[in-house]
């Protein structure tokens, strides 16, 4: 008796040793790439933000937080700040409001629905590069939408020339780009509403506003709070279309964090400081995130969905 | 809650059963829905105008490149700019679109493969610390990869892959959300299969790539899709990794030609339209299953 259980256990443990090796062999591309590509650089990064290093001399020099300070004086930074939160106001509700209303719009027509969910998803596929060689060639001061403006006006904006309107540019582009992919989003939002409670609501004498108001939007809620999160993160990471665009201008009027952090690690060869503004870009961008997460789960609360 | 509002009242079931016939069918006349065209047409041309007009642009005459919406005429000179080098100077456009199919095919390839494998060890075999390294690739995809730019490009440069394909190609050998993904899908599938796949002998390579990846092949098309979309229009680190003009991706080769005074505009639209519309085409040709596909991926 024993034995027979002696050579079941060992026979077992032989099974999940084998499991174990396999387990972790199948799992060596994904570890020995996390430590190059993300441990290795993310306990150099800490180190990092307290030398200074322009990668010609042999080795960085210790300067404490000098690094820091300098970037929390910087003009440049504030800047960066100041133009993300106003990416934010323009770029969230537009795209909010873009793809919610595309969302509706494929999920209400009778047929076709897959061909228009697509039609309006390809923006997302653009590269910014593509993009920008497209917006600047739509706006330029003697393109075709200037021309046609003049045509009916008699006068047409410098669109990348003034900095609201190149912000202005930036954001709709932006719109362009991603409206089509969080209508995706909201469609499974939508798709999740059972008919039903439609046909109960219409019973009780709910108009298509009520209707919106009171059973759309509040199921829409998760999605909701998906995309705007989404949408923040983005707010934050701009680089290609104003690097495309303006290079951060006109007077730094669509100047970035990542413009900056190109700028001074890339074009200054700065590292150590290069590598402080992203630390604080992603400090400055997890604060706004939690802040806006609290509100919107506050905003769901008081109304209960 | 709403639905809980209006669940079902025992005593007035019936009475409502029949109201809801009535209101289906009011609603069936109401709504047909077909006026909705009229916005969903003009919206849709609205979202892939720029798309018409990089294509009109790209066969435009140079002399009217960016002067009017149609051009008069069609011509495929900046095609032939590209292709040829440009008559007087070689231009790299052609080698570049080759660097960017070479690097964006080689590495989504690498990032399905080994998220197959990942998530399948994660999921399937759960040895023991599956679940830390869960939550590490969590911790990982939710972690700021701005931190991370400058300290991977110092890695690079130490060692010695600075400006070279090794540059561009190793930093994308993985991705965290195909592990992701692979793995949340995998969990799913019916465990009594795997087991009697391992009754028929089949090792753990054979399963994953024999039977996992072809159950799940809706979603792979995504994963792939996406990840392919995403190495394709990468602009920022292929900028910083390579100076030598011979190993430029397209679109750092284009945005280096972007210029203020960017002499070519036409031949920029023919390579913009390279780097456009094999794209397109790519997720077109897979469009019969997308919507639900990317739905499944966004959920």
């Amino acid at each position: 008796m024993i034995r027979v259980t002696g050579t079941k256990q060992s026979k077992q443990s032989k099974i999940s040793l084998r499991k174990e090796f396999q387990g972790w062999l199948l799992t060596s591309p994904y570890l020995i790439f996390t430590l190059i590509f993300f441990l290795i650089p993310l306990v150099y990064s800490i180190y990092l933000v307290f030398q200074r290093w322009n990668l010609i001399s042999p080795r960085p020099t210790f300067v404490g937080l000098t690094n820091f300070q300098e970037a929390l004086t910087s003009p440049r930074i504030w800047q960066a700040c100041l133009v993300s939160y106003k990416f934010i106001v323009l770029f969230v509700p537009l795209v909010m409001a873009a793809s919610i209303g595309l969302a509706l719009i494929v999920h209400h027509l009778p047929k076709l629905k897959a061909l228009f969910a697509i039609g309006f998803f390809l923006p997302y596929l653009a590269s910014g590069v593509v993009s920008s060689l497209i917006g600047r060639g739509i706006l330029a001061y003697n393109g075709p939408f200037n021309t046609f403006l003049r045509s009916i006006f008699g006068t047409s904006p410098d669109w990348l020339g003034d900095g609201n309107l190149a912000l202005l540019i930036i954001v709709v582009m932006v719109v362009w780009k991603f409206a089509g992919y969080y209508a995706l989003i909201f469609l499974s939002g939508l798709q999740g509403i059972i008919s039903e409670v439609y046909e109960a609501a219409s019973l009780d004498g709910a108009n298509a506003w009520t209707t919106f108001w009171r059973i759309t939007l509040p199921m829409l809620y998760p999605a909701f709070y998906t995309v705007l999160i989404l949408a923040v993160g983005i707010s934050f990471s701009l680089f290609t279309e104003p690097f495309m665009l303006t290079k951060g201008g006109p007077e730094m009027a669509t100047q970035t964090w990542q413009l900056e952090i190109y700028y001074q690690a890339f074009e200054q060869f700065r590292s150590g400081y290069g590598a402080t503004v992203a630390l604080i870009n992603a400090v400055v961008t997890l604060i706004t995130i939690l802040i806006i997460r609290r509100l919107v789960e506050a905003w769901g609360r008081h109304n209960g969905w | 809650m709403v639905q809980d509002t209006y669940s079902v009242n025992e005593s007035t079931q019936y009475r409502k059963d029949a109201r809801r016939g009535q209101a289906r069918r009011r609603i069936r006349l109401r709504n047909h829905g077909y006026w909705l065209y009229w916005i969903a047409v003009p919206v849709f041309l609205l979202m892939v105008l720029p798309y018409a007009y990089l294509l009109l642009q790209s066969f435009a005459p140079w002399s009217q490149v960016d002067e009017t919406f149609f051009p008069s005429t069609l011509t495929l000179r900046s095609y032939e700019w590209i292709f040829t080098g440009g008559g007087f100077e070689p231009q790299p456009w052609l080698n570049a679109l080759f660097n960017s199919v070479l690097v964006s095919v080689v590495d989504s390839v690498c990032m399905v493969v080994i998220g197959a494998i990942a998530g399948y060890a994660f999921s399937i075999l759960q040895f023991r610390g599956h679940k830390l390294i869960n939550n590490f690739i969590l911790f990982q995809m939710f972690y700021p990869a701005i931190i991370l730019l400058v300290p991977t490009f110092l890695v690079i440069r130490f060692t010695g892959l600075y400006d070279t394909y090794w540059a561009m190609l190793l930093p994308y050998l993985v991705s965290l959300w195909a592990v992701f993904m692979y793995t949340s899908f995998f969990r799913s599938v019916d465990k009594e299969i795997l087991e009697a796949a391992r009754i028929d002998g089949a090792g753990e390579l054979t399963i994953i790539f024999r039977l996992m990846v072809p159950i799940s092949r809706t979603i792979s098309t995504v994963i792939f899709l996406f990840v392919f979309m995403d190495r394709w229009t990468n602009l920022l680190w292929d900028l910083i990794v390579v100076k030598d003009p011979a190993k430029q991706t397209l679109s750092v080769l284009l945005s280096t030609m972007f210029g203020p005074y960017g002499t070519y505009p036409g031949p920029l639209y023919a390579a913009g339209a390279l780097l456009t519309f094999p794209i397109l085409i790519l997720f077109l040709i897979f469009s019969r299953n997308l919507v639900k596909g990317i739905q499944l991926v966004l959920r």
